[in-house]
């Protein structure tokens, strides 16, 4: 029979991922030898197959690369309606150091540091969020209470 | 036109589809998932007039208690049918994948006749279901997909949505894509979606909104049942109840494994182009070539991707494309004629092979309402790009 979950605190390759975010910190694997960023967390970099990387301090700004509202959760205890987001994460020059518009997931040919999560957009009516906004990392409870990191519209983005 | 055999994949067309088999399908059905899987396999070697216990090899895939998760009581499919095998297959998913390997297990002398198939039943209710309306296969298990509550429809959702913003296609005429589809499935009786309908592109569009910007409508059926095929040798096939449905072509794409990675459009649009092209080159075809196709049709995004990436339109241009050329029985282009994932019946198992099954039946001629007269090649596909894979066959006639 299948064990019990581990906590995800707890798990060997990601449980570091869940510690920081525990900490309100958003953290992603970096490749010592290439310097590449990747998500989510693998046993070795894809791009050079190193197993020699670690978790470093995300900028936690990024831009939304793409959005769904999702009207008819999985299960009860998503509320609907509420933004599913692929948000580019930059960790060099904002946005425009982004991976927004090309196919950047050949390995060896994306120098750009940036890499790319599955979340939520946040503090924002759904209909504001757009292809392109510029976003920030918060940290949310989900439903089962553990914090999440989540993004929300940037400072810039208010004016707009 | 039936095509001259080509070097990588020839030995391919030494194989075909000598039966069919499929059950009742449901949005519930009782019993368990062995079951109704029994049910199809024995279908399929009924179909084909084919001994049992020739049956050399099999390939089954199933959810729940002696599923494909180790648990006590796994069913033994050796121990079902009486007699072992010299070859065992471990194909996820069935269809496209599942004929391909039992092909070259075929083509490498490891069995003679293989039987692929897969289903399920009493999932929906009870203690696999997870109290959820949605079913299980659905829900992404990744613990970075699955806290956020995405499901696989807001997988493609996010991919599409890229589309929608850079090309912004007519929504009538991409509804009318699975209005197309579905209205095959209304007129198809052993459609789950039967004698519901016709509809509209409007009827799409005023559907519930799922995950934007798919409307109930354009996404696929989660229902129950299974689905079967005998694949043996040409030669062997001859001397079954049907005419044989040879293995023109086929291959498979895995780009990463699926609702894992987040779904970035630039990175999978083009998932399954180079599958259907490698298909397309060992049967010495173009896509014009394929006389009716049956593609995943998860949600009617996909219809519109696969006929782009397959070359027949460029990227951005599919939904009118498709809206001149037609994808309907009158169409050039016949499309789900069986009424598709949409409207027939989608299982997660048994889906993709429910694509050969449909396959099989245009080429045979015995695909009733839906027949595309004098049918000969036929495309059947699976998967996408929210999944990350995708894969394609090319069956036609023994000649």
């Amino acid at each position: 029979m299948p064990a019990e979950p581990l906590a995800r605190s707890e798990r060997p390759l990601t449980g570091p991922f869940w510690e920081h975010v525990d900490r309100r910190e958003l953290v992603r694997p970096v490749c010592s030898v290439c310097r590449r960023s990747f998500f989510v967390p693998q046993v070795v970099c894809g791009r050079c197959q190193s197993g020699d990387w670690s978790y470093q301090p995300s900028s936690g700004r990024g831009v939304v690369y793409s959005h769904t509202t999702v009207h008819r959760p999985p299960t009860p205890e998503f509320s609907p309606p509420y933004v599913l987001a692929v948000v580019d994460v930059c960790e060099g020059d904002w946005p425009a150091n982004g991976r927004s518009g090309g196919d950047t997931d050949d390995y060896g040919e994306d120098d750009r540091d940036a890499w790319s999560m599955l979340t939520w957009i946040v503090g924002c009516e759904p209909e504001r969020v757009r292809i392109g906004m510029q976003v920030v990392v918060r940290f949310v409870p989900g439903p089962n209470g553990e914090l999440l990191p989540a993004f929300t519209p940037a400072a810039s983005e208010d004016a707009a | 036109m039936i095509p001259s055999v080509r070097q990588r994949g020839a030995s391919l067309q030494g194989v075909a589809i000598a039966g069919i088999g499929v059950t009742r399908q449901a949005r519930q059905i009782d019993g368990t998932s062995a079951a109704v899987c029994l049910e199809a396999a024995m279908a399929a070697l009924d179909d084909a007039g084919f001994p049992l216990a020739e049956v050399d090899g099999v390939s089954a895939r199933w959810p729940g208690p002696g599923g494909t998760v180790f648990h006590p009581g796994s069913v033994d499919w050796s121990g079902v049918f009486g007699h072992g095998f010299t070859w065992v297959g471990d194909t996820y998913p069935q269809g496209a994948p599942g004929l391909l390997d039992a092909a070259s297990a075929i083509v490498a002398g490891q069995c003679e006749a293989a039987l692929v198939f897969g289903g399920r039943a009493g999932e929906t209710v009870g203690s696999n279901s997870g109290d959820s309306k949605v079913a299980a296969y659905t829900r992404p298990g990744n613990e970075f997909v699955a806290c956020w509550g995405s499901l696989t429809a807001a997988q493609f959702a996010l991919v599409a949505q890229v589309y929608m913003h850079r090309f912004a296609p007519d929504r009538g005429r991409l509804a009318q894509i699975p209005a197309t589809i579905r209205n095959a499935g209304t007129v198809n009786p052993d459609a789950i979606m039967f004698g519901r309908g016709p509809y509209t592109p409007a009827d799409v569009l005023a559907s519930p909104m799922v995950a934007e910007p798919f409307h109930l409508l354009d996404l696929c059926l989660a229902s129950e049942g299974a689905a079967a095929m005998l694949v043996t040798t040409l030669e062997r096939a001859r001397d079954c109840r049907h005419a044989p449905v040879v293995v023109l072509g086929g291959s498979c794409e895995w780009r990463r494994q699926q609702y894992v990675n987040p779904p970035r459009y630039d990175d999978v649009y083009r998932v399954g182009a180079s599958a259907m092209g490698r298909a397309l080159g060992m049967a010495g075809l173009t896509a014009s070539g394929i006389d009716v196709f049956e593609l995943y049709d998860i949600n009617s995004f996909e219809v519109v991707r696969q006929f782009e990436t397959l070359g027949l339109c460029g990227e951005g241009e599919g939904v009118d494309y498709l809206a001149e050329a037609g994808i309907g029985l009158d169409g050039r282009h016949p499309t789900n004629t069986d009424g598709g994932l949409l409207s027939y019946s989608h299982t997660g198992f048994s889906g993709p092979t429910m694509k050969i099954v449909e396959a099989v039946r245009q080429i045979r001629g015995s695909a009733g309402v839906g027949q595309v007269p004098g049918a000969e090649v036929v495309m059947a596909t699976g998967a996408g790009s929210g999944a990350e894979y995708h894969n394609a066959v090319v069956l036609g006639p023994d000649r």
